[in-house]
């Protein structure tokens, strides 16, 4: 048998398929159109170059940040296991089929503000059957009570595939002190008790349902080898008939923190100490400066490039990882600095040293050569991950779910390219306030 | 015995800038070979470097010794810079050098834009030619490994079942112990060791140079020059003896406290993706267990069925997962083994499942695979293999084990290979390659003895369900399951602490 074919594959797969950087073009540089059914159906559609592939993405704007009752900690990410379960015209069984002989990469996922279900198949002959399975499934959704008192178990699995963590438990316990009345106190697995309660939860899930899985609350986002006119001509002719939801979702406001909170876990197997600090910060916005100088900042302060990860990981050595973390959200969410270390002697040194760094921040402005440096890195970050329909559909997934509009990637790195040394110190100085920190521990106790 | 195309760096043409690989025969085996993908017009270049050396060449009580060597040239200084002038460069370029090891392969690789290539490759090429192997890097490096084998393995139960497992697939064989090696012996390991290593195995004949994207034709006959510099020598490919065989059902019960239970289970299998029969039985595992896919058996059976857990695998190779769910390349093996990956459960329903994946196992040996669902697996294996290679690393990555294992193209091959194959081909691969009665069995979980006592005992394990209304065929099908009779010898269970893992060579003794 002649393992020797033709090259005539390698060749077609031998298309530009990411985007030139320029100082004048814009961060995301593919031409996307926006089109809204009159039920509040948004579509994005961005046809590619990637020959043949598609990436098919229906981003629910609801996520953990929705689970405003008490009880209902996880349920958008349980809801997210629901959607999979079939219709009565393609019941479960047949949509695993379809999905199956399509040799399609499919999943969905869940976070603090959206839901996201994605569908990536080669083939554009076969848009239509993915067009008219997913509208089906989106708005003909069929389930019992069996099948959520089958299904609910399977989250207490997704629960116990971390629990050896100790970063999951740590992140866990940080939001849970830091926030009194916002959802984000809670994860988007969300409390063990809930989850133990999801078999019973069949009448939430269909107000759920009813209030959140409509069109004006969805937005289609299009990536790949399709013509814009037929997709749009498919999406109307399967989406037209899902109702609108109308419901207005009020989230609990957070009142702003006074007092510093700390909180402690001992471990019990044996792991590195661990520390994380969160500070309550702004909510994403692509107008208002505070979010993004503090995406700067957060480069300045704790990329493996900045003074303090150098000192505390390769020079004295205290810590083995050390990083910011502050998230996009639609309300105001933490800003999080982490570290691992070696010993647990050092957690008391080190939480000084971030504190210390946070201090000379609001002291001294940021080089004019090291905010540059950061701007370039985050341009080329965002540019390297944009070679494939699903690097193009999942990049622009995460910001869409903010605002609902595209555009504003492209405004954010605008916005990114008018910050001042002085406008990121401002923002140090009006978030990185002692009153305003949680601190969390994480040591090993009696397992050393 | 397949012919391996590759390119010769010596005196190489390339044929325009949208010229396809241009192949020649490797006649020295010391001498540097390369893989290329030139793609006009593309922005971004990925570069690999292949090291045809991995943990399998640690030498006896020096495990450890490759991934640290190669980590000290990834994530250390040059003799020019230190590793912090290092990241200040590579920062604006949002540039960095990854590090994969496996047992006989070890890939450094960085994506850069074409706009950044030269100042990146300056610093990458220094990285690996003229490394700094300094006294503070070492510390640092080496304490980080000693740390993820005495408190990292174990923060992840499923990851630390994988590896409980390798260690009763391999044992007393070169691929037996952890990549990291173990804590005694890395804490033995000096930076004499680090150089020696490096010397003896960072030479031409070892070294794969791959470029993909948008790079300039006199690119390749730069690196060619920089990496040419290096010794003409080559470390000789590794002659394995087979690996033991389990003698029944082998267990290791890797006791901590906890409430679920993570479990692999598995045995060595004569067979790599250069075998004749490796399509056939490809099939028959995406069809019992294909990797985070509803096709896989395993997974309807124990997850969507009863909620068991949040997923149920079957690999017939090695498998790292690599972008979204696809497999990852460049880890290519000469011997590959056969595993379940059962995802963590509670512990009430451990015995109840592993009862129900021998079963199933069984089943596939013992009644192969449908009509149906041969169609369906090999329907999908067409469909899904075509978004393999995306990214430039993915279409490098894929030429590369292409050739490893043989193949000019093996994902061209699979189109062409899977429409001739039938449902009896699949069937005998699945009789000559699987059984059911000689497996090992890792369960990271809490009492042991007790799981022991009712193993060996075949102690009725039935499962309660939050449903009050299962499906009759399930519950029917569970009273077969919870009953079903495993012969299981309690010399063949081995309980041990957890801590006692990954801290000495081999699996810990009681």
């Amino acid at each position: 048998m002649s393992r020797f074919i033709p090259l005539v594959l390698a060749v077609l797969l031998l298309l530009p398929a990411a985007p030139l950087l320029g100082t004048d073009s814009k961060i995301f540089p593919y031409d996307y159109k926006i089109e809204v059914l009159d039920n509040g159906l948004k579509v994005v559609s961005i046809p590619l170059p990637n020959p043949n592939i598609i990436s098919y993405y229906t981003v629910v704007r609801s996520g953990s940040r929705n689970e405003i009752e008490p009880g209902k900690s996880g349920f958008a990410h349980f809801f997210e296991h629901i959607m999979f379960k079939g219709t009565k015209k393609m019941p479960r069984a047949a949509y695993d089929d379809f999905l199956a002989k399509l040799g399609a990469g499919t999943n969905g996922f869940t976070s603090d503000d959206f839901t996201c279900y994605f569908v990536v198949f080669a083939g554009r002959d076969n848009l239509a059957q993915v067009v008219e399975t997913e509208a089906d499934r989106f708005i003909n959704l069929w389930y019992d009570e069996k099948m959520i008192k089958t299904e609910a178990p399977v989250i207490e699995g997704e629960y116990y595939s971390s629990v050896s963590s100790p970063d999951r438990r740590i992140f866990e316990l940080l939001y849970d002190t830091a926030f009194e009345k916002h959802s984000y106190k809670h994860s988007t697995l969300g409390y063990l008790a809930d989850i133990m309660d999801m078999p019973n939860q069949f009448d939430y899930s269909q107000l759920y349902k009813k209030r959140f899985y409509a069109p004006d609350n969805t937005i289609l986002l299009v990536a790949g080898d399709f013509d814009h006119a037929r997709l749009m001509d498919l999406v109307r002719k399967n989406y037209s008939g899902w109702e609108k939801s109308n419901y207005v979702l009020q989230t609990p406001v957070e009142p702003p923190q006074t007092k510093a909170k700390r909180g402690h876990i001992d471990w019990t197997s044996r792991t590195l100490p661990r520390l994380v600090i969160g500070f309550h910060g702004p909510a994403y916005s692509d107008e208002q400066i505070d979010k993004a100088a503090l995406d700067l900042l957060a480069e300045a302060a704790f990329s493996p490039s900045s003074a303090i990860f150098q000192k505390l990981v390769n020079q004295e050595q205290k810590c083995q990882g050390l990083n910011a973390g502050f998230g996009d959200n639609r309300d105001p969410n933490l800003l999080v600095f982490s570290a691992v270390l070696k010993n647990e002697a050092d957690l008391a040194y080190v939480e000084e040293e971030i504190f210390k760094e946070l201090e000379r921040l609001k002291a001294e402005l940021l080089p004019a050569d090291k905010l540059a440096a950061i701007k370039s890195n985050l341009k080329y970050s965002l540019a390297n991950g944009l070679g494939t329909t699903d690097g193009v559909a999942g990049t622009l997934a995460g910001y869409i779910e903010l605002t609902s509009d595209p555009g504003t990637l492209n405004k954010l790195f605008d916005l990114y390219e008018k910050i001042t040394p002085a406008d990121i110190q401002e923002m140090v100085k009006k978030y990185f306030v002692k009153a305003n920190s949680t601190v969390v521990t994480l040591t090993t106790g009696g397992a050393k | 015995m397949r012919t391996v195309m590759k390119t010769c760096l010596i005196g190489i043409l390339v044929i325009g800038m949208t010229a396809a690989a241009v192949s020649c025969k490797k006649e020295n085996p010391a001498k540097l070979s390369s893989e290329l993908m030139p793609l006009e017009g593309n922005p971004l270049v990925h570069l690999k470097v292949l090291v045809k050396v991995g943990s399998a060449y640690d030498p006896t009580g020096k495990e450890g010794l490759a991934q640290l060597t190669w980590n000290m040239m990834a994530d250390g200084g040059t003799r020019l810079l230190s590793i912090r002038e290092i990241t200040e460069k590579f920062y604006p370029m949002a540039a960095g050098v990854r590090l994969n090891i496996d047992k006989e392969m070890s890939v450094f690789s960085g994506t850069i834009h074409r706009d950044n290539l030269e100042a990146f490759y300056a610093i990458f090429k220094d990285m690996l030619l003229d490394p700094g192997f300094r006294e503070d890097d070492f510390t640092r490096i080496k304490t980080n490994q000693v740390n993820f084998l005495e408190r990292g393995i174990s923060n992840n139960d499923e990851e630390f079942g994988k590896q409980v497992l390798n260690l009763m697939l391999y044992e007393g064989h070169p691929y037996s112990h952890h990549m990291a090696g173990t804590a005694e012996s890395v804490k033995g390991l000096t930076l004499d060791d680090v150089k020696a290593f490096y010397k003896e195995h960072f030479v031409q004949g070892n070294i794969t140079i791959g470029l993909a994207g948008g790079y300039p034709a006199e690119f390749v006959q730069k690196i060619t020059a920089d990496f040419g510099k290096l010794p003409g020598t080559f470390t000789p490919k590794l002659s394995l003896a087979e690996p033991r065989r389990p003698n029944g059902l082998e267990f290791i019960i890797a006791e901590k406290q906890t409430p679920s239970s993570a479990i692999s289970i598995g045995f060595p299998v004569a067979l790599s993706r250069s075998s004749d029969d490796f399509f056939a039985l490809w099939i028959a595992g995406a069809h019992f267990g294909e990797h985070r896919q509803k096709l896989s058996l395993l997974f309807q059976k124990i997850r969507e069925q009863r909620g068991q857990n949040y997923g149920d695998y079957a690999y017939i190779e090695h498998f790292i997962q690599g972008r979204d769910k696809f497999p990852s390349t460049n880890y290519c093996r000469q011997q590959q083994y056969f595993s379940i990956w059962i995802r963590s459960l509670a512990n009430s329903n451990r015995h109840f499942v592993i009862r129900q994946a021998l079963l199933e196992l069984r089943k596939l040996v013992e009644d192969g695979i449908s009509e149906e669902r041969f169609q369906l697996a090999r329907t999908y294996l067409l469909n899904y293999t075509k978004l393999y290679a995306q990214t430039l690393g993915e279409r490098l990555g894929w030429q590369i084990d292409s050739h490893y294992y043989g193949y000019q193209d093996f994902l061209a091959e699979v189109q062409a290979q899977l429409p001739k194959l039938t449902r009896d081909d699949v069937n005998r691969a699945i009789k000559k390659y699987l059984n059911f009665n000689n497996v090992y069995i890792a369960v990271i979980t809490q009492d042991g003895e007790a799981m022991k006592k009712a193993l060996v005992e075949n102690t009725s394990s039935p499962v309660s369900y939050a449903n009050p209304d299962m499906p009759r065929e399930v519950l029917d099908e569970d009273k077969i399951i919870q009953d079903y009779k495993l012969d299981i010898k309690p010399e063949n269970v081995r309980v041990i602490p957890a801590q006692e893992f990954f801290q000495k060579k081999g699996i810990p003794q009681k």
